[in-house]
């Protein structure tokens, strides 16, 4: 399925069984984009907001 | 002589079957000198009292290989239940016992461990592909009462220090205990933290590495275990906000702590 990165604007694939949840990486830019939704084939992503790692115990 | 400043972290593997005795002498003829700062993990224990409590543990791993607990409401409840009761608690009355003023707190207390809560997770799911998860209540430290310690310190006192911190909505997180005490030397300006485990330094092929530069240390972050890791990771920051040496040294051995600052044995981790 084709994309559009939402910072730069890039085209790119993402696999069919994408699911909503999953983290795809812009080949372009380099930002990581969290499947935000998908309805009717489209494929909507939005950066990931994530703190640096801290894992706990 | 001046008083030197040291973090003392001890796993939950060391106290499986109670305090090594070596180990409080150690710490007590550390602490007649010197000031100190114990923290503690407890991982196994969090695991089996949520256990018994019908409260299965889950586990991830991040895209960085760093396995960890998932934390819900629940299990956080049993984390500080733990944390900050029972091992605690265990280990300030066993500290006394040798004739330490031993004083058990926890981030939240006195806002020692101030956090930023994570919003998601990103792990690999069973298809080896990323998902950003909820993040649960873990978080990560963003700041640390030093002058709270240095009070404690000063008046001789030796804090034990559980790793949970709180975030901006006074909501209590779950913290890895390494990168805890890693934050406190770092705040404190500590010359040393000794990482005390089950196991004799850090251990790449089948040797134990003696000694390690912050440039190797991050370069061997891929073949070092998921245990190991986390401490390696959290030795490298320690040196990054000063503080002068770690060693990561099996706590298990006679005088653990006065051989590991002698660099007697353990792995030592120096910026140069």
């Amino acid at each position: 399925m084709k994309v559009k990165c939402p910072e730069c604007g890039a085209e790119f694939d993402v696999p069919d069984d994408v699911i909503v949840g999953e983290v795809v990486t812009c080949p372009d830019c380099g930002l990581e984009l969290e499947v935000a939704k998908i309805e009717a084939g489209n494929v909507e992503l939005k950066p990931v907001q994530v703190a640096g790692e801290d894992w706990g115990e | 002589m001046q008083q030197k400043t040291f973090v003392v972290k001890i796993g939950g593997s060391i106290l499986k079957s109670g305090f090594p005795e070596s180990f409080l002498k150690d710490l007590k003829s550390l602490y007649e000198h010197d000031k100190v700062v114990l923290v503690h993990g407890g991982a196994d224990l969090v695991t089996q009292t949520a256990k018994a409590m019908g409260k299965e543990q889950k586990f991830i791993v991040s895209p960085d290989g760093m396995r960890s607990r998932y934390t819900d409401k629940e299990t956080m409840e049993v984390y500080t239940m733990v944390m900050a009761g029972k091992i605690n608690k265990q280990l300030v009355a066993w500290l006394q016992s040798y004739g330490i003023r031993a004083v058990g707190v926890s981030g939240v207390d006195g806002f020692l461990l101030r956090a930023i809560r994570k919003k998601k997770l990103i792990v690999l799911d069973e298809r080896g592909r990323k998902i950003a998860i909820d993040g649960g209540y873990t978080g990560k430290i963003e700041a640390v009462n030093k002058e709270f310690l240095e009070a404690l310190l000063n008046l001789r006192y030796l804090p034990v220090v559980a790793p949970i911190a709180m975030d901006d909505e006074y909501q209590l997180l779950n913290v890895d205990s390494d990168r805890a005490a890693a934050y406190i030397a770092g705040a404190l300006k500590a010359d040393a933290i000794v990482i005390c485990t089950d196991v004799e330094g850090v251990i790449i092929g089948e040797t134990v590495r003696r000694k390690m530069s912050v440039e190797e240390a991050k370069k061997n972050l891929e073949v070092i275990g998921h245990g190991m890791k986390k401490k390696v990771y959290a030795a490298v920051e320690a040196l990054q906000m000063g503080v002068k040496e770690v060693v990561i040294t099996s706590g298990l051995k006679e005088e653990p702590m006065t051989q590991a600052l002698n660099h007697e044995v353990g792995t030592l981790i120096v910026y140069e």
